[in-house]
């Protein structure tokens, strides 16, 4: 059975302007199954986030192929969309008006983009916020505009950039329990890319190692914890294990 | 991993927008010219490149444009000069003296937003149309930009600059020295840019009404006379002395106070 | 004095961190700096109404020496008698387009200098020329093209306005938040789309800057082309009663300029608020 994303073989160099070029992937293989949560953690320029733009569509790899649902990718679609970490809302629309703007990029007509609006701040606990500017909103409710931003257009993927590396921890914390909350409603494949190990433990199905750039993925992990994950997993002796198995393999590859 | 690229791309790209742009002012005037090959030329209407050359040529050998360039010259220095004179103490007190600046802001702000220019035929009657009366409305074109600048610019001195000279042992001259002066300067600077494209239109100003000499009683005299090439050859002149000016101010302030920006 | 003591600096620090500090300002506090501003505008127009009282004045300065009450009186001649209404709406009407031609080139080339770099590198010289140059200097030339009437005018507005205009929204559209453009262009926008979604709304606040330096240009523009270049209209107005020395009505003319100049300023104001109330604060730089 083939995986739900896979990328094989995948190469991408930056040439920017003044410098010398830069290796961001090089022969990257990735495979995701449908339905899965995947966290990926690596240290800084490792890759990471290019790969995650590739299957946004924004970037093209130098070589190697990238499928989704054994598709290549040409572009952006509304099969996938992305939670960012500066969150990226538009502030002089409301936060409605946001989360509708994938619906009207597609030409859903105006009630049925209300509706799907509607019920999808409730999901993100939003409700009563929806007529606020960004600027009146907090962090992290910044970040619940963006993730309901991601799902109105009902993608397959959700790619997700360090999404709480803004928030401070207390939110962060909140909102990771959130996302898990969203996410069994929602059921969408998840690519989370984060710094932080823990996050990654108590969010995934599985936590993928990479390399320092240029990014190869060195180990995957698999996390057998039960769902729904409760906080108390946190300080139990398994996830402690998993903890230390992942800095392990990851403190190589920081070099500080 | 540096490729061997990189560096030449490097120069390239810098002179990339100063080449651009000469090329395209190139070809403009190339066009100019190129164009009365397909269009009929009228010299009553305009000129083209080769005889503005030419008008510049004779204007440049009879002294005609030296001269007028001077005397245009003349108020245009009295009234700056005074402008800075008077404008930057009064901006400094200003912004120094709370009450003075609460006193004095409206004022200001009326001046200012009032295009004062228009008081100009009064002040050609009053101070006739010699050097005088030129020197007043270009006076009062540019003494507000340096009221203004110098005030904001007072008011932006940071009062821990001010405690750190004196906990020091600085007294009153130590603190304009060191920590007010050069606060206010690039202020200042900035608002001489503003003021010469405010000057310059005094000048322009109080020669269109009745002199009989300078740049701009020439350009208008020119025109009388339907004499185009010359007439162009004075706009040019203008223009690049207009350029020179605010872009060698621009300049100035790039490189002495290179974290302050603007247009 | 007002000089700035250490202990101002100390106390101001104090004060801040104390949450509970009840603001102390007396009402004279308050309204210090308007009392003081609007008094200082009301004693120098006092000085100048009573001068004539007590300064003594040779005859041929009395001749045109005027004083307030004289421009007072003289303006709402002007509006009562009508008299006015002919000139200001030739003075208008080449101020209104002018600008408005300022407005429909200034801002679409504008979005594309701010798009295309080449092409900016290309005009910028002809753009920076424009700009330093004194709009009057083209007034004889454009004089020779258009005639006296009110085409040379609105010429010398255009050029004055349009490139403060083009310049700001060239800034506007280059300042745009290239994350913001990735977002939606993730989400399946084309370029259309990302300048109606992006470019345009981020960079309104730059051109309402750029409206307002236009606004002041255009009547500069217009002042000094019916002083030099025009049959009538307001400047033409002042330029005839200052031969005549009715000095009242230059002053008035000065005065319904600056309205005119005030008016406009604050509709774009009005404009301003309300295409910028999703920005956090009001700062009131520009």
């Amino acid at each position: 059975m083939t995986a739900y994303i896979q990328g094989r073989n995948v190469n991408l160099t930056f040439r920017p302007p003044n410098r010398g070029p830069v290796r961001a992937l090089q022969n990257f293989d990735i495979d995701v199954e449908d339905g899965e949560f995947l966290s990926i953690v690596g240290p800084s320029g490792c890759g990471k986030s290019t790969f995650l733009n590739i299957l946004l569509g924004l970037i093209k790899p130098d070589s190697g192929d990238v499928l989704i649902h054994g598709k290549k990718i040409a572009g952006p679609g509304t099969d996938r969309a992305m939670v960012f970490q500066e969150f990226g809302l538009l502030p002089w629309r409301t936060a409605q008006n946001n989360i509708e703007l994938g619906l009207e990029l597609k030409k859903v007509p105006a009630e049925k983009r209300h509706a799907v609006a509607g019920r999808l701040i409730d999901l993100v606990g939003l409700s009563g916020f929806e007529g606020h500017y960004p600027h009146e909103l907090s962090g992290g409710m910044k970040q619940r505009v963006g993730l309901a931003r991601a799902l109105a257009t009902d993608p397959e993927v959700l790619l997700m950039d360090e999404p709480f590396a803004a928030l401070d921890a207390q939110t962060r914390d909140l909102m990771q329990a959130e996302l898990l909350r969203v996410w069994r409603e929602a059921r969408k494949t998840v690519l989370f890319v984060t710094h932080q190990i823990d996050e990654a433990i108590y969010l995934s199905d599985r936590v993928m190692v990479m390399s320092k750039r240029p990014g190869r993925a060195k180990k995957i992990f698999a996390i057998p914890l039960p769902r729904p994950r409760e906080y108390e997993m946190r300080v139990t002796p398994q996830f402690n294990e998993l903890k230390l198995e992942i800095w392990n393999t990851l403190k190589d590859e920081i070099t500080v | 991993m540096a490729e061997d690229a990189a560096p030449r791309q490097n120069l390239a790209e810098r002179y990339r927008k100063p080449l651009l742009g000469a090329f395209a002012v190139a070809v403009f005037f190339a066009a100019w010219q190129a164009i009365f090959l397909v269009v009929p030329f009228n010299p009553l209407f305009i000129s083209k490149p080769s005889l503005i050359f030419a008008g510049y040529a004779d204007l440049i050998e009879s002294g005609d444009l030296a001269h007028d360039l001077a005397v245009s010259a003349v108020p245009f220095v009295y009234g700056f000069v005074a402008a800075v004179i008077i404008g930057v103490p009064l901006g400094i007190v200003m912004g120094w003296r709370q009450r003075v600046g609460y006193a004095l802001d409206p004022l200001m702000t009326v001046f200012y937003a009032s295009p004062l220019v228009a008081l100009s035929p009064l002040v050609v009657i009053f101070f006739g149309v010699g050097v005088g009366g030129k020197a007043v409305i270009i006076f009062f074109l540019s003494v507000f930009p340096f009221v203004f600048n110098a005030c904001a610019g007072v008011r932006a001195v940071d009062p821990l600059l001010i405690n750190v000279v004196r906990s020091l042992g600085g007294g009153e001259w130590d603190l304009y020295r060191k920590v007010i002066f050069p606060s206010v300067l690039p202020y200042i600077v900035a608002a001489s840019r503003i003021a010469v494209g405010r000057a310059l239109i005094g000048v322009l100003v109080g020669e269109f009404f009745a002199a009989s000499e300078g740049i701009g009683y020439a350009i208008s005299r020119f025109g009388d006379i339907f004499s185009l090439d010359r007439m162009f050859a004075c706009i040019l002149t203008v223009m690049v002395i207009a350029v020179m000016l605010t872009e060698g101010i621009r300049w100035a302030e790039r490189a002495a106070f290179p974290w302050r920006s603007g247009r | 004095m007002t000089e700035i003591q250490a202990t101002d600096v100390i106390l101001a620090a104090t004060v801040a961190a104390d949450d509970d500090a009840a603001p102390r300002q007396s009402v004279w506090q308050r309204f210090e700096p308007t009392i003081l501003g609007t008094g200082t505008i009301v004693l120098l127009l006092l000085v100048w109404q009573f001068l004539p009282d007590f300064v003594p004045m040779k005859a041929g300065t009395k001749l045109f020496f005027t004083v307030p009450s004289h421009i007072a009186g003289t303006l709402w001649t002007m509006f009562a008698t009508g008299s006015i209404w002919a000139p200001l709406g030739v003075s208008a009407s080449a101020f209104a387009i002018g600008l408005l031609l300022a407005v429909v080139a200034g801002l679409p080339l504008g979005v594309l200098l701010g798009r295309s770099a080449t092409l900016n590198a290309m005009v910028d010289p002809f753009i920076t020329a424009f700009n330093a140059t004194p709009r009057l200097v083209f007034l004889p030339l454009l004089m020779l093209w258009f005639g006296i009437g009110i085409w040379s005018k609105v010429a010398v507005v255009f050029l004055g306005a349009v490139f403060p205009l083009l310049i700001n929204t060239y800034e506007g559209v280059r300042n745009a938040d290239k994350l913001l453009i990735n977002v939606v262009r993730s989400f399946g926008a084309g370029e259309w789309d990302i300048a109606r979604l992006v470019v345009v709304p981020n960079s309104l606040p730059f051109i309402i800057v750029g409206l307002r330096l236009a606004i002041g240009r255009a009547v500069l523009g217009v002042v000094v082309s019916e002083f030099f270049g025009s049959q009538d209209g307001l400047g033409v107005m002042m330029v005839r009663a200052a031969s005549q020395f009715k000095v009242d009505i230059v002053f008035a003319g000065l005065i319904v300029f600056a309205a005119l100049s005030l008016i406009m300023t604050g509709l774009v104001k009005v404009l301003e608020d309300r295409l910028t109330r999703w920005r956090p604060q009001h700062s009131n730089a520009g």
